[in-house]
């Protein structure tokens, strides 16, 4: 069974894997310096920070002697991250010996930072000129509202009943492996990568779209290196604060657009300006991209009965509890349900693991049943597991066998190169029987002619 | 800002405890030479701009550290704007609060600054950091200190000592003033902090971000100044002198410079000396190590 994998990992890999060019442009922003250093290691920053006020080029060994011997692989680490975000360069002088340097941007543009201190982004727009200001709390239900409605209409737009302005040719892309279309007839069923992005965290899952959305500006015309220059200073603004829209390019206006379909932000409309408000997921942006973990509220109670109670006004908690459970019935705030053998068995047909379910519960699981140690009973996760691997009792591989060893010693012997190769399966020594996997045919063919010899 | 159980803290997340001092006393003896306290200033600035920097959850803290009161100056957790500059107002306030009540009594010398004040203070803080929740920032004390020792401030610095110890905070000290200062090498002898007296006073930001920027993760991996040698020496109760050797109360280990009658701190009774004349060596014992 092929493994997907949605490999929601680090926002800087991508940074780094842009071109020398376009991460040398991205250096000029004060606030991408600032990001950046924020999510390298403890170690590196540390190396930067030393390295700050030091104009001339560092040996390599010099900087060896900065870590204990035990440190030395996280010193490595930290050097190698430094070089491919290209924070320092590396250069060899003339006896051969490699010394580094921090780009000459970036270290400016920090050293400035530190002593001047950093600007906003942008001001902040009077209070006399927006009417009234959502709350903190007015501003998340919106943010996390429109999240689930743009989760809702990823996976059925029909459902969705409200339409977003996130253009159809975007949502194909950001569906695209999500979902899987066999006919034209038939609604597109969800993939297996579907599920496991259903069951991610929220920070996952947004940060999944944000990298396709980058990944697929080049697509559409948009400069990626402006893409994540953008939205590195969008999570440098002030949450719940106004931002006049006039201060944007074209460009990030309608980048703006497509973000406030995410509830990143919200926009307002004035009489005569207008502005946007960020919410935490933009201001969260950097720092879920470097950790994708994050607490929240969660909803749900399991009983060792095996029934299932979600506290929660959400469709989007009902169609993922769908996933893997039989809803009984829904009140208006409170999801009644239970997990079985049929409702799991059709969730690993999906693709979805034991695992997977067993996270979302306890990621998800109640305050009242959170402080509980494990806070979904033993027994049922005990089950869960149980049922994964009834499906999977019988393992194919494919194999050779192997008969009629002229002696014991070849047949010994032959037993020994498989085992070395660790491609043996079964061996049978009194009737000289012997089962090797087929990955290792050529080179148990090679030593068998060997033998004959 | 975002309320803190909400966030999970990584393992390099610090809040950093300053304890700046500015004993008037101290800086007027210091003017003569390039290093004022302006310039310490904009060092130290720089120094916890660059902390904040590294981490968007670090937090610092700074103490003021006066000849007769010490204050917290600043709160990087509640000034709106995350700017160390924001302490300078602050500051000026404490500094002539500060001197408005030492002009009673004149001072001779250089004088003392009161550090178990503001070592209590910082570790308070803590305490109630500690308190808030099961998770927060790991904390640590360092000390920008340049007055000499105040003997009168012995067991107030030791108990402070001792309760960082306890509670697993490391107290690293840097050294502006010409001396080396025992209560400091002992603080951070014990603590597990850094001690460090730098050689190049101009050069204290290289000093500050190369050694007390190290988070307390990155500590396991790095090397960083080693104690060269620690003075133990204690000061005694009676006298607050500093003495290599004395009497401690066998009850309470409180240490006396002169045989007493009767212990002062829990007033235990010491009984006669022994009738036969002792000699001298046998008389005065030497004191305990402190560091238990």
């Amino acid at each position: 069974m092929p493994q997907v994998k949605i490999v929601a990992r680090n926002f800087m890999d991508m940074v780094a894997s842009l071109p020398a060019v376009k991460l040398d442009i991205l250096y000029d922003n004060s606030f991408i310096c600032e990001a950046i250093l924020r999510s390298l290691p403890p170690l590196a920053k540390k190396y930067v920070l030393q390295l700050l006020y030091i104009d001339i080029p560092i040996s390599a060994k010099s900087m060896e002697e900065w870590v204990l011997p035990d440190g030395f692989s996280k010193h490595k680490v930290s050097i190698d991250r430094l070089i491919q975000l290209r924070v320092m360069s590396e250069t060899f002088d003339r006896k051969k010996e490699s010394t580094y340097q921090l780009n000459p941007k970036f270290q400016f543009n920090l050293q400035k930072h530190i002593v001047h201190g950093g600007v906003l982004p942008r001001e902040p727009m009077p209070s006399n000129i927006t009417v009234r200001l959502p709350s903190l709390e007015e501003l998340e239900a919106y943010a996390i509202e429109q999240w689930e409605y743009f989760l809702l209409h990823l996976i059925s737009s029909s459902e969705a009943g409200k339409t977003t302005n996130i253009s159809s040719s975007m949502m194909k892309i950001f569906q695209r492996g999500l979902l899987s279309q066999r006919d034209d007839r038939e609604p597109p069923r969800l993939t297996e990568s579907g599920f496991q992005f259903l069951l991610m965290d929220k920070n996952a899952q947004l940060w999944y779209i944000i990298r396709e959305y980058i990944t697929n500006a080049e697509e559409r015309g948009v400069d990626s290196a402006d893409l994540i220059a953008f939205l590195l200073e969008l999570s440098f603004h002030v949450t719940g604060k106004a931002y006049n829209t006039n201060t944007l390019t074209d460009l990030q206006r309608n980048i703006l657009r497509d973000l406030s379909d995410l509830g990143l932000v919200k926009l307002q409309q004035g009489r005569k300006e207008s502005w946007f408000i960020p919410t935490k997921l933009a201001t969260n942006l950097s720092i879920s991209l470097a950790d994708t973990t994050s607490r929240k509220q969660g909803f749900i109670v399991i009983e060792t009965n095996f029934r299932l109670y979600a506290y929660s006004t959400s469709k989007l908690h009902c169609e993922i509890l769908r996933l893997f459970a039989r809803v009984e019935y829904q009140l208006p705030n409170l999801i009644v349900g239970a997990i079985n053998k049929e409702s799991l068995y059709k969730a690993f047909q999906n693709g979805i693991t034991s695992e997977q379910i067993i996270s979302f519960l306890q990621q998800n699981a109640h305050p009242r049943v959170a402080e509980r140690i494990p806070s979904v009973p033993e027994n049922v996760t005990d089950q869960i597991r149980l049922w994964e691997s009834d499906l999977n009792r019988v393992e194919m591989t494919p194999a050779h066998l192997y008969d009629e060893f002229p002696s014991k010693d070849v047949f010994e012997a032959a037993c020994d190169f498989a085992r070395e190769y660790g491609g043996l399966l079964w061996e049978d020594s009194k009737r000289m029987h012997l089962i090797v996997k087929a990955d290792i045919l050529t080179e148990m063919k090679e030593f068998l002619r060997r033998q004959k010899q | 800002m975002t309320p803190v159980s909400s966030k999970l803290y990584a393992d390099d997340v610090s809040l950093l405890m300053v304890l700046i001092d500015t004993n008037p006393y101290f800086w007027s003896s210091t003017k003569n030479t390039a290093f004022t306290f302006s310039k310490f200033l904009s060092h130290v600035l720089a120094f916890l701009n660059s902390i904040l920097l590294l981490n968007q959850m670090n937090q610092v803290v700074v103490i003021a550290t006066g000849y007769n009161s010490c204050n917290y100056v600043f709160d990087s957790s509640t000034s709106s704007m995350q700017r160390a500059e924001c302490l300078l107002e602050k500051l000026e306030d404490f500094v002539d609060k500060d001197d408005s009540l030492s002009q009673e009594n004149s001072v001779d010398g250089v004088g003392f600054s009161l550090l178990s004040g503001s070592l209590s203070m910082a570790l308070c803080y803590i305490q109630r950091v500690f308190r808030s929740g099961p998770l927060h920032p790991q904390p640590r004390i360092l000390c920008l200190h340049g007055s000499p020792d105040g003997p009168r401030q012995y067991v107030a610095v030791m108990n402070s000592i001792f309760s960082a110890q306890r509670s697993m905070v490391p107290i690293d000290s840097c050294i502006i003033g010409s001396q080396h200062s025992a209560f400091l090498q002992q603080a951070s002898y014990i603590t597990g902090g850094v001690y460090l007296k730098p050689q190049v006073s101009d050069g204290l930001f290289q000093y500050l971000s190369t050694v007390f920027a190290t988070d307390l993760h990155s500590r396991g991996f790095l090397q960083l100044p080693r104690p060269v040698g620690v003075d133990f020496r204690a000061s005694c109760f009676c006298h607050k002198n500093t003495i290599d050797m004395g009497y401690i109360c066998s009850v309470c280990l409180s240490i006396f410079c002169k045989h007493h009658k009767k212990c002062s701190t829990c007033g235990s009774d010491f009984g006669e000396a022994r009738k036969q004349e002792p000699s001298a060596s046998d008389q005065r014992r030497k004191t305990p190590d402190l560091n238990r």
